[in-house]
């Protein structure tokens, strides 16, 4: 048993509270540098809990620049306590609070091209690393990004992620907040892979353009149809097999497939070519991270990110944080 | 093999060499004095086959996969590295072991239907609240360092089945080898590729197509018919390992795998050290008395634990 107490840590402010754990801002008690606290509610009935467990277990393979990194484990007699790297806010409350100094007449929310680029190549690093050792993050929205100053950005909250390495097909189909949650996980698939997170990526890069959601769906029909009257139903046609998922409607209205492109007048051409290869409603037409992270897009963004290092200081790298 | 062993905590952290094994085997029983001398234990790849044995039974109470099963033994192993065997009751640690694999391979079982399945399997258990589970999965996550990704030889299996143009036979009878494995400390000691490899190998080597038998693992046959089981001859496998170049005559799957391992930088002695071990393991199995396990077991779980 791990005879750490969590009282080594100096627990300040509540940050948030989720599901099953409450996280907290925490203070070193030897070194003095912030941490967030996650502690865990433990479920007498069901033991750990699974999402506990499962986010542990992948927080301890995966160790990347942008992926936020869990610094230790701490139990006590009845507690579970994992200590993580600070950050300063999530991208959601980031986007909230955010007013461009370039440009006044942006939306509140809204953020400006260079930064969207930086913090998009940041998510799709940590993501492609994720998926380069099988495993699937499934529930990628802006709550769950991390920011810090230094304009970086970081994977967090791996409760509802799972290694893939296993060949089964039965993953669970109840995974990923709805308005970033793929057509085909909406339809019913079982068998998901990576282009899942492809899709949350694609629907997370029009928002931090937008400062609003792309698919702000209220119902698992509605979210769909949202999708469809942007992208276009889909047809047997558009895409063989789809009449045979468990969703799948006959009613459905027929909608035309819109240009992105009038929708997001605010992004630039290249910007535009890479949200619709990650905005493809057949996961198998989708672009993977490594794909994504090639795009002639990226070319110019900060160096610091393409290395996953902090931004800022000098030459004013970083704007706006 | 899955790009990210050689990062995985299964490799950086469960991964040892025979001697660190035995090494850390003598602390354990050095730092429970006069334990080992008041409750003897037999060979402790019997107490494994036992513990196989049993596990198996409980997940087909529980209608689980494979995967889950090899799991929960790995968590076994690897928690009878850290925690002394003689100071556990090894029907809680196996029920246990068994109710958080299900959590990790994504087939959570309700902790009831466990500790009721566990309990009618094992009036040993002394268990009759989930609390008692709970707080044993709960130190078992903490025994473990939270590191329980687990890497099964069962994918790479498959890939290298279809690579090698194996038989739907010879693939029942790798994977029925691969089960075995968790009986050996060879999960503790190599990457998943090396069972994989030796599964392939003994199911080809030993059972030319159209041949009876010369192996049987023992997982496929069921722990009710330990009789029946025709085992592997140690000199059988002695030959087939001396010559293994001469081996590319056996047949042309054979011939593609040797070409196949000369090429790749598997390591050959891991994979001849894998075969050995199997071969000592079939052997083994040959005096394993289910009886005498169970009442040294049975041995540990009195005692007013």
């Amino acid at each position: 048993m791990d005879k750490r107490h969590p009282n080594s840590f100096q627990q300040l402010e509540k940050l948030g509270e989720g599901t099953y754990a409450t996280v907290f801002k925490g203070r070193n008690g030897q070194t003095g540098a912030f941490v967030a606290l996650k502690e865990i509610h433990l479920d007498s009935e069901e033991g750990t809990p699974s999402t506990a467990i499962r986010e542990i277990s992948l927080m301890k393979e995966l160790k990347h620049t942008n992926i936020v990194s869990l610094y230790d484990v701490i139990h006590t007699e009845n507690k579970l306590m994992l200590v993580f790297e600070y950050m300063d806010k999530d991208l959601k409350k980031y986007m909230d609070s955010y007013q461009s100094p370039t440009n006044p007449s942006a939306p509140r929310g809204a953020l400006d091209p260079d930064v969207i680029k930086s913090f998009m190549y940041q998510l799709l690093l940590g993501t492609a690393f994720c998926h380069e050792n099988r495993v699937l993050h499934r529930d990628l929205k802006p709550q769950n990004l991390l920011t810090n100053t230094s304009g970086q950005l970081k994977l967090a909250d791996f409760g509802l992620a799972r290694a893939f390495g296993i060949p089964v097909n039965t993953f669970s189909n109840e995974v990923v907040t709805l308005w970033y949650r793929a057509p085909d996980v909406l339809l019913g698939s079982r068998t998901y892979n990576t282009s899942i997170d492809i899709w949350s990526a694609g629907c997370i890069m029009a928002e931090m353009y937008t400062g609003r959601p792309l698919f702000p769906g209220t119902t698992n029909e509605d979210q769909l149809l949202k999708i469809f009257r942007l992208m276009g139903t889909p047809s047997e046609r558009s895409w063989p097999g789809i009449t045979s998922f468990p969703e799948y409607k006959t009613t459905w209205p027929v909608y035309a497939t819109q240009e992105l492109r009038a929708i997001l007048p605010q992004v630039d051409a290249l910007g535009i070519q890479l949200l619709n290869s990650m905005l493809q409603v057949r996961p198998e037409m989708r672009c993977s991270a490594q794909q994504a992270l090639a795009h002639p897009w990226f070319a110019d963004v900060y160096p610091q990110a393409r290395k996953g290092e902090a931004l800022g200081g000098q030459g004013g790298g970083f704007k706006g944080m | 093999m899955a790009s990210n062993y050689w990062d995985s905590t299964q490799a950086k952290h469960w991964t040892f060499t025979k001697p660190e094994l035995t090494e850390i085997r003598r602390n354990l029983t050095a730092s429970n004095p006069g334990l080992a001398t008041k409750h003897p234990l037999p060979d402790p790849r019997h107490i494994n086959i036992y513990l196989q044995t049993h596990l198996q039974k409980l997940a087909r109470r529980l209608n689980l996969r494979q995967q889950s099963v090899a799991t929960a033994q790995i968590y076994l192993k690897r928690f009878y590295l850290r925690i002394e065997i003689r100071k556990t009751n090894p029907y809680l640690i196996m029920a246990t072991a068994l109710y958080l694999a299900c959590k990790m391979e994504e087939s959570p079982q309700h902790i009831r239907l466990v500790l009721g399945e566990a309990a009618r399997l094992w009036p040993e258990l002394h268990a009759n609240e989930t609390g008692k589970i709970g707080e044993c999965e709960f130190a078992m996550i903490s025994t473990l360092q939270s590191r329980l990704i687990v890497h099964h030889p069962y994918r790479i299996l498959t890939e290298f089945g279809g690579l090698f143009g194996l038989s739907s036979e010879e693939m029942v009878l790798a994977g029925s080898v691969v089960n075995d494995c968790f009986v050996t400390d060879l999960p503790l000691l190599y990457p998943p590729h090396v069972m994989a490899i030796a599964a392939i190998f003994l199911a080809v080597v030993l059972r030319p197509a159209g041949q009876p038998a010369g192996l049987q693992a023992h997982s496929s046959s069921g722990p009710s018919s330990p009789a029946g089981v025709a085992a592997l001859s140690a000199g059988a496998a002695q030959s087939a390992m001396a010559g293994i170049a001469g081996l590319k005559q056996a047949g042309p799957k054979l011939g593609k795998l040797v070409d196949w391992l000369a090429e790749s930088r598997v390591e050959m002695e891991s994979v001849v050290d894998a075969v050995q071990e199997f071969v000592s393991l079939y052997q083994c199995w040959e005096e394993y008395q289910e009886r005498v396990v169970k009442e040294a077991v049975g041995r540990l779980t009195r005692e007013g634990k």
